[in-house]
């Protein structure tokens, strides 16, 4: 089964088209950065905190910051999670003033505490000065030391079926559904009496400090340098200084226009992201070495064709494979942006973002950069030893 | 059949079967990540400076020690910045002694004489040694600490090498934060120590019958609020015992049945504790932890080696400040840099998503290979999974940890994977199209597309293996399993599927369903 036979499509006559296309996005996330909003940097680049909190009744974002603006957080980021408003993140970070230093980790964790404790209702707040615990938050071992007075035979065991229905639902929202997990009597009415059910689950809690923040960032940059570094050297060692600079341009290309297109989506810049745009580096480069290793190929086959039209070709034998491998890339990465969940739905929305960026600079771009250098440098066509 | 498939066909028989006892059974030989499984991960900084200046602090009362003994006259000794003394205050004819003294005595300082002076430098090899020590001590306190708590697969692991102050703490399943980080992060530095004054609401009352100024063999210390201690003491400088002088540390009880840490010193310790006592009755003796006043009790009677120490505890409360004790103190002071604590309920949710991902990935990509490449499709699938086999039995091997990032990784390994596959093929569909023979198109398809595969993926190693050196735990959970699928990759897609084309197609075949 073929796709099409072998076109014969005149790729490198667009390539001014494309440039400017290109320019123009890229210029767009520049100015974007400049005088718009600029990126959101997540709680990993900026210190901050990150709480995932599930509520037992279903709310709003605006009932959440409404609940947030009393304590002088009405600023932080509010983001729902499926589940029928019942899940949200929430992103805090303290005000900071001018010329003051960092805070430290201590203060973050403060303000974390207020956040959840504002956001529970305010019977919790009375259960909790009653000295009741928090059946939503309590650990498993305190559990069975609560219960041990009244089933001192079974506390362990009924202190791990609980856990284990409260990991699978999130949250426990009334003690009936306790009872039916087939607990002792005794059992229950003593979670009655010592216990209260907590309005809302800290699901997870990342707080990162402003020093590690900093120290990413840096990292983050310096590592996406280095591995272009390290490629352009593959690359010149494997083939030739054009190919290789071409190569490398076209990676610049793709970070930027992918990051440029993430500017203007509402998401947060994080590490995921990152080791995105990492991984479409890879992806890029890929796709642009099988071209060029096609191009390698015909130069030998073809001497006296001139060096465009060889370019031409090799991009349209290549073009099925390049349809389908990207095509069934697009559909892997599409099924972890569908169902891969929200911790990584940042990640896949990037890769997605890359996978169409990659392919298009590969024929729009390197190619034409190859052939600018060839005619700019007069260099010979043959592209070193394979 | 050629001899030379027959020892191809071994190794890759040996290969897979190979990978399937080192990662059976796969619920004990995967290790999960923090993302997946729950838990906690902390990331701080263990403030090396103290480690400094508790050795600088020694150095000072040895100097003075030195100098009485030889009758050598100085105004004062003074720690003006970290690892540097200061001795003022010195009579010009004693400078030669004085100079003798510090060459002998000290000679991990270096010395500077100026005129009635004297400044004393750490060496920085010997700063560099204490900073490093205190790291090292640190992470083995730590470590026992997470042991004695019970925490299955800790990791606890020192950031950057010999320079590195920081310490990574993994600790998995923990559901229980807040406790952990207190305990991981208490100095448990414990004095007990004689009060000269106090308590008193705030230090200028404390401090009013000394004219302001707190007396030199004294300093003041606050009451934790917590405990049964508040406002401020004035206690003796040089504490009665410290925690080094206990023997046994055990939870009991104190005499309203409340939970309270009883302790035995000892003997040296209950000697001193002993005469301290004798000597004090009807004073207070405070119970210092980590510069709080935990208790201050009445001394009614001369004390030999046992009590107790009270303080309003908690059951877990005294439980855990027993197994701090035990474990010893932390050579300096710990700060927090980071922490993450995942919830088990979200870690079950993330597995479910990463394992639906990925079947619907690997689903979508075995359909369209079997529909586009037909017999030879059923090939490419073969050497995907063995690729995922290989895969998982190398994070078993490695004992690393699969995250979901990681998951992820082994979804785009498969997409690279697909592509060798697809590029194999394509290339044989074009030496088919221009009218070789099968054969003859299926060895020029391989060895074509072989260096571009092999420069592709080399490339994407390069670039994952510099996500490896900068990420932090789940970021490499990505990287390693991309590195480990990308290199399975060039073992599958190009020598199992081709053994797999050499023992299908034959020779003489005249159509190919490709």
């Amino acid at each position: 089964m073929r796709l099409f036979k072998t076109p014969n499509i005149n790729f490198m006559k667009y390539r001014f088209i494309a440039l400017a296309f290109s320019a123009a996005v890229i210029l767009a996330g520049i100015l974007n950065l400049a005088f718009g909003q600029g990126f959101k940097f997540g709680v990993d680049f900026r210190g901050g905190t990150l709480l995932r909190i599930l509520f037992a009744q279903p709310t709003s974002v605006g009932a959440v910051r409404q609940d947030l603006r009393a304590i002088g957080l009405g600023e932080a980021s509010i983001q729902e999670i499926e589940k029928g408003g019942r899940e949200f993140q929430i992103r805090t970070q303290l005000p900071k003033a001018e010329g003051e230093a960092d805070l430290e980790l201590e203060a973050h964790e403060i303000m974390a505490n207020r956040v959840i404790e504002t956001l529970a209702s305010e019977e919790n707040a009375i259960d909790r000065e009653r000295g009741l615990k928090d059946l939503n938050a309590i650990d498993e071992k305190s559990l069975a030391f609560l219960l041990e007075p009244v089933i001192p035979e079974e506390s362990a065991a009924a202190a791990e079926k609980i856990a284990r229905f409260r990991k699978d639902q999130g949250l426990i929202r009334s003690l009936d559904e306790v009872e039916r997990l087939g607990l002792a009597a005794e059992a229950v009415a003593e979670l009655r009496e010592k216990t209260y059910l907590g309005s809302l689950a800290v699901l997870s809690r990342e707080t990162v400090g402003p020093q590690v923040g900093a120290d990413l960032r840096k990292k983050a940059t310096l590592a996406t340098i280095w591995a272009l570094v390290g490629m352009l050297a593959y690359i010149t060692l494997r083939f030739k200084v054009a190919y290789g600079v071409a190569a490398i341009l076209t990676l610049a290309h793709d970070v930027l226009f992918t990051l440029a297109v993430f500017s203007f989506s509402s998401r947060e810049l994080n590490l995921p992201v990152v080791a995105a745009v990492l991984t479409i580096v890879g992806f890029s480069i890929n796709d642009t070495i099988v071209i060029f290793d096609r191009v390698r190929d015909n130069l030998k086959i073809l001497r006296r064709s001139p060096f465009a039209s060889i370019l031409n070709r090799s991009l349209n034998e290549m073009l099925s494979r390049s349809i389908i491998t990207s095509g069934t890339l697009f559909l892997t990465v599409m099924a972890l942006f569908l169902f891969g969940g929200e911790v990584i739905n940042d990640f896949a929305f990037t890769m997605l973002v890359g996978v169409i960026i990659g392919s298009y600079s590969t024929i729009y771009l390197s190619c034409p950069i190859v052939l600018a250098w060839q005619r700019v440098f007069k260099t010979q066509k043959t592209p070193g030893k394979k | 059949m050629k001899k030379g498939l027959r020892w191809k066909i071994v190794l890759v028989v040996a290969v897979v079967v190979l990978a399937v006892v080192v990662s059976l059974p796969l619920g004990e030989k995967i290790h999960l990540g923090l993302d997946l499984r729950g838990g906690i991960h902390l990331l701080m900084q263990v403030v090396t400076d103290d480690a400094v200046i508790i050795e600088t602090n020694q150095e000072i009362l040895r100097l003075q020690e030195q100098m009485k003994k030889r009758d050598l006259v100085f105004a004062a000794v003074t720690n003006p910045e970290i690892g540097v003394i200061l001795v003022s205050g010195l009579n010009p004819d004693q400078e030669v002694k004085v100079r003798d003294v510090l060459e002998d005595s000290f000679r991990e300082w270096d010395t500077a004489m100026g005129p009635g002076r004297a400044t004393l430098t750490m060496k920085p090899q010997v700063a560099q040694y204490l900073r490093d020590q205190a790291v090292n001590q640190a992470v083995e306190t730590i470590r026992n600490r997470v042991d004695q708590f019970g925490v299955a697969e800790p990791t606890i692991q020192r950031q950057g090498g010999i320079t590195g102050d920081r310490i990574i703490v993994e600790l998995p399943g923990v559901d229980n934060p807040d406790r952990v980080k207190n305990i991981i992060k208490t100095t448990a530095l414990l004095e007990w120590s004689l009060v000269i004054a106090g308590p008193a609401q705030d230090e200028e009352t404390l401090l009013s019958p000394y004219g302001g100024q707190v007396p030199e063999d004294g300093r003041v210390v606050k009451g934790d609020p917590k405990r049964r201690a508040e406002g401020y003491f004035l206690v003796k400088k040089v504490p009665t015992v410290t925690g080094k002088d206990l023997r046994i540390v055990r939870r009991g009880t104190d005499e309203w049945n409340n939970p309270a840490v009883s302790f035995s010193l000892n003997p040296d310790g209950a000697r001193r504790f002993e005469t301290a006592t004798g000597e004090n009755i009807n004073k207070l003796m405070a119970i210092i932890l980590d510069d709080k006043v935990q208790s201050a009790p009445v001394i009614n009677s001369r004390i030999q080696g046992d009590g107790i120490i009270q303080g309003n505890f908690t059951v877990e409360e005294a439980e855990d400040l027993v197994l701090i004790l035990k474990s010893g103190a932390l050579p300096a002071s710990m700060k927090y840099l980071e922490e993450r604590t995942i919830g088990p309920s979200l870690g079950a949710d993330s597995i479910r998503a990463g394992l639906m991902a990925s079947v619907v990935a690997l689903a979508l990509v075995i359909i369209f290979m079997i529909f586009y490449y037909r017999l030879a499709g059923i090939n490419a699938v073969v050497a995907l999974i063995l690729n995922t086999i290989l895969v998982v039995a190398c994070l078993a091997y490695f004992k690393a940890n699969l995250t979901l990032p990681g998951i992820a990784g082994i979804i785009l390994a498969i997409g690279m994977a697909v592509d060798a596959n697809v590029l194999i093929f394509e290339r044989i569909k074009e030496e088919l199209a221009l009218g070789k023979s099968i054969a003859a198109s299926i060895v020029t398809g391989f060895k074509r597309a072989f260096s571009a595969i092999f420069d592709s993926n080399v490339t994407t190693i390069i670039s994952a293996v510099f996500l490896f050196q900068f990420g932090t735990g789940p970021i490499k959970g990505y990287a390693v399993t991309l590195i480990i699928g990308l290199v399975a990759n060039l073992f599958t897609a190009v020598f199992v599927s081709r053994l797999i084309f050499d023992l299908t197609v034959s020779a003489k075949a005249r159509q190919m369903s490709i």
